[in-house]
């Protein structure tokens, strides 16, 4: 029963699910649950719900699906203004009619919105090239808890003008106020997009990054894959694939295709398997997708952020952590950007839940910094999502304080039981 | 006389560090913006124990912080307009961690923004944000005004490339900010904060790999607003250079005289076009903007043959403002930003309020960003300009407003435009941004008087928008 509904959360059902159809409805709606003492849950698309702990007080579900326009968009000015419950892909659809898009590059994005994706602060594999949400949001607007709309920004791709306080909701989970407009800057479309996956044994590995680092044309992401079989297909049977993909002219695709063919020849690579256009796209989301994909009710998925250089050493640790105790383990490891994702599982749930605490006193020792990006809801409750406090907590506290003065938003979620 | 203050500050840190003498200290007293300010007093710290130790003294004194780079802000963001301690970074200039395999670098506040990318040339790599300023601005006074550049069209603006930050607060306290650490984003807070919240002492930024292919381009245009009308329809085509920036006939005739780099010195216009990327894809791009450009009336085109044709041409693009100077008494630059597709009607608009106020004005932009910066120019022992390029400067910027634009692109808001921030912003809008001030600094230790409007009646207003160099 809980389990099924969409805005059950750990093991808690809301009082009350609202969905506000205009933004100043949300910010009435957060006066009223402050005034009332009640806890409030801003809801997308359910995809990113796993991060962070469970709030301690859970009244209100606020549903941003109703808020799901386009508020402007000229093509030739390359930005546009969307309301926060629209779906990624609902905007990919828009701006592709123009060659235009965004790199979300975010899991689920039928379902996931732009709200939802910018407060969970997702930040996607091809952001070494493109950047990420948080550089190409240039105006937002945000219910607060004392029930006005403050916006930032604007529609204008350089903008000085106060303080930059898109920033600030980016990444927050919906603990400082409920987003409810952000206005970007477009990207013209690549004319070519082509994904290669090659296998990666261990008896080449070091070789073939090292020499991915010297292409000329460097892939828009590069990815090492291992495990995740049912979304990132397998070559020669091989368990660890390198998937890299290339954006740019048709002229400039073929040549770093040709080189990265060449490079990965010599590194002992026998065979690179190719996909064009659309199927390229496809694999790249299905491989996004997998970032938070769960096995049944028996696995988690951790992130660990670092240096990319270090990113293969963090996945391999994680690796060897899970090997010591028989469980399962897949992990991606972004080569550009450093991130390690790690999903682990046991048997069962049962098997996991046993594991668990063990497992995860061990990351958090080998790979600080680590955090809980999925998994089923009864096996994130049994850690803490964030690990020990940072040492900004002083100042986050503060920040929350002044914006969420009766911790209406979600309280308990963030770092440090913020 | 030395004040209890100056005499701390001197026990404490020593005369090299601490400027108290009345005539060591008007060189802490401007930057760019027409008003001076007389500081208490300036430190030149030469680390972050040394920040420290002036915010503990200034705090306990009740002197505000006003920090400084080079002083080329144009906005009055360093001005220490009601006195303070100046503090100058300008001996915390070091390159302290180059880490070319990851592409990062940590720095010190004060050191020179091209200096950087001359470091780092040899490895390939290169720090992207480049205001015209660079070869004299800081990266802490870069960070501090968010500033851009020619190639921010691109390559984004100083935020898009800072990794995180080293702050001190007003108790003397250090931090760290990184960026992808849990938590709110505060390193992504302070860029653009012009100071407000604290003291940057050390900057970890984000170093891009070179492109493989460089190409810059020189068309001539018959006015302004054909170049603007190109520019937007190569943005339009989903075409985006690196660079896209025009100048006008005033401009170009300034800057020809003293740069002599082959600009077209007769054109009503000229758009610089850079282009980079894999080799494979320069002819086809040039191709495709030199067609579109000639379609909306470009006179000529031509690309730089070299590297040393290509420097020239931007040294002399970014010393535009420099070259003015050379020819007028007085200038203005106004900064301000629109949407791409508005920029052919600001730049009309301009037009029709400088030949209003009976100004002449000069136009040297990033036209690709919709960054306009019209240059006035004027005398300043005459009332009657002064008074015409406030009057100008505040209606070019209603009229950016009208159109959807906003009153700063790169310059920031600092003393000058504080007055205007309620045209754009409104109560709810500016309470959210004085909470994060509250948060950071509860006391107002840092740079007061700076963006945040002051409950002033119209004619304040007025004063505070106008400006002089």
């Amino acid at each position: 029963m809980i389990a099924s509904n969409p805005f059950a959360l750990a093991t808690r059902l809301p009082a009350r699910v609202e969905e506000p159809a205009d933004p100043q409805r949300v910010a009435a709606l957060l006066a009223t649950a402050a005034e009332a003492g009640n806890g409030v849950v801003a809801f997308g698309g359910s995809t990113l719900q796993s991060l962070g702990n469970a709030p301690r007080r859970y009244d209100v579900a606020i549903c941003l699906r109703r808020l799901d326009r386009v508020l402007a968009y000229d093509p030739r000015d390359l930005t546009i203004g969307l309301e926060a419950g629209i779906t990624l892909e609902s905007v990919a659809g828009t701006l592709a009619q123009a060659r235009q898009f965004l790199p979300f590059d975010a899991p689920l994005p039928r379902r996931a919105t732009v709200g939802g994706t910018l407060a969970a602060g997702w930040a996607g594999p091809r952001r070494a090239t493109y950047g990420q949400l948080r550089d190409l949001l240039i105006g937002s607007t945000v219910a607060l808890t004392d029930g006005s709309l403050a916006s930032a920004g604007g529609m204008v791709v350089k903008n000085v003008t106060g303080y930059d306080m898109s920033k600030l909701y980016v990444g927050s989970l919906g603990t400082l106020g409920i987003i409810v407009r952000a206005n970007f800057k477009t990207l013209p479309q690549p004319p070519a997009q082509r994904l290669a996956i090659a296998p990666l044994g261990e008896e080449v590995r070091q070789r073939a990054l090292a020499a991915l680092g010297q292409l000329t044309i460097e892939p828009t992401a590069a990815l090492v894959v291992d495990g995740f079989f049912e979304r990132t297909p397998r070559v020669h049977e091989e368990d660890t694939r390198l998937v890299t993909i290339f954006e740019g002219s048709e002229a400039a695709v073929d040549r770093a295709t040709r080189d990265l063919r060449s490079v990965l020849g010599k590194s002992g690579v026998a065979e690179t398997l190719l996909f064009d256009g659309g199927a390229a796209a496809a694999v790249l989301q299905d491989t996004i997708d997998a970032y938070i994909e769960p096995i049944e009710d028996r696995s988690i998925t951790y992130r660990s952020a670092g240096l990319p250089s270090t990113v293969w050493q963090r996945a391999h640790s994680a690796r060897a952590i899970a090997l010591s105790f028989e469980a399962r383990y897949d992990f991606i490891a972004d080569v550009r950007n450093g991130d390690a994702i790690v999903r682990l599982a046991g048997s069962s749930a049962r098997h996991t839940t046993e594991l668990l605490s063990e497992i995860d006193a061990q990351l958090r020792t080998a790979l600080p910094g680590i955090t809980v990006l999925a998994g089923d809801p009864r096996l994130r409750a049994q850690v803490d999502a964030w690990g020990p406090a940072p040492a900004t907590l002083t100042m986050l506290r503060a920040i929350k304080d002044r914006f969420d003065p009766s911790a209406t938003l979600a309280p308990g979620r963030f770092v440090g039981g913020i | 006389m030395a004040t209890t203050f100056a005499r701390r500050l001197l026990e404490a840190l020593g005369s090299d560090v601490a400027r108290t003498e009345p005539a060591d200290l008007t060189a802490y007293g401007y930057d760019g913006y027409k008003e001076n300010g007389n500081p208490s007093a300036a430190v030149v710290p030469r680390d972050v124990r040394d920040v420290a130790t002036a915010v503990r003294i200034a705090r306990e004194c009740d002197e505000p912080l006003i920090p400084r780079g080079a002083g080329t802000g144009l906005c009055g963001g360093a001005v220490p307009v009601k006195g303070g301690l100046v503090v100058s970074f300008a001996r915390m200039n070091r390159l302290l961690e180059l880490d070319v395999a990851n592409r990062r670098a940590r720095v010190q506040p004060g050191l020179i923004n091209l200096e950087l990318s001359n470091a780092i040339a040899r490895y390939g790599i290169f720090y992207a944000p480049d205001p015209s300023s660079q070869k004299i601005s800081t990266i802490g006074g870069n960070v501090g005004t968010n500033a851009g550049g020619a190639h921010c069209l691109s390559y984004g603006t100083t935020t898009n490339h800072i990794l995180g930050l080293q702050y001190v607060d007003g108790s003397g306290e250090i931090h760290r900010t990184a960026l992808g650490d849990p938590g709110y984003d505060m390193t992504g807070l302070l860029v653009g904060s012009e100071g407000t919240l604290g003291l940057i002492t050390e900057i970890d930024v984000r170093l891009m790999r070179l492109p493989e292919a460089v190409r810059v381009c020189v068309a001539a245009f018959g006015d302004v607003e054909s170049a603007s009308e190109a520019v937007s329809a190569i943005i339009g085509a989903g075409i985006v250079p690196v660079a896209l920036e025009i100048m006008d006939r005033l401009i170009t005739q300034a800057v020809e005289a003293h740069y002599h780099a082959g600009f077209p010195a007769d054109a009503g216009a000229v758009l610089l076009v850079e282009i980079a990327g894999p080799h494979d894809d320069m002819d086809d791009a040039e191709r495709l903007i030199a067609r579109i450009a000639g379609d909306h009336g470009a006179l000529s085109w031509r690309s730089a043959r070299d590297a040393a044709e290509r420097d020239v041409l931007w040294a002399a693009r970014k010393g535009a403002a420099g070259a003015i100077g050379r020819i007028a008494p007085n200038y203005y630059i106004q900064d301000a930003c629109v949407p791409r597709t508005k920029l052919p009607q600001v730049m009309l608009e301009v037009e029709r309020i400088a030949r209003d106020h009976r100004l002449q004005v000069g136009n040297v932009f990033h036209a690709g960003d919709g960054n306009l910066h019209p240059l006035m120019i004027f005398d300043r022992r005459d009332a009657r300009q002064v008074q015409a390029v406030i009057e100008a400067g505040n209606e070019i910027l209603a009229t950016c407003i009208a159109l959807g634009g906003t009153i700063s692109g790169e310059h920031g808001i600092g003393y000058e435009k504080r007055q205007s921030l309620s045209l754009v912003f409104t109560t709810a809008d500016l309470a959210a941004m004085a909470r994060v001030r509250d948060v950071f600094d509860p006391m107002r230790a840092f740079n007061p008087d700076k963006i945040f409007p002051t409950g002033a009646v119209c004619g304040e207003v007025t004063a505070a928008n106008s400006t002089a160099a």
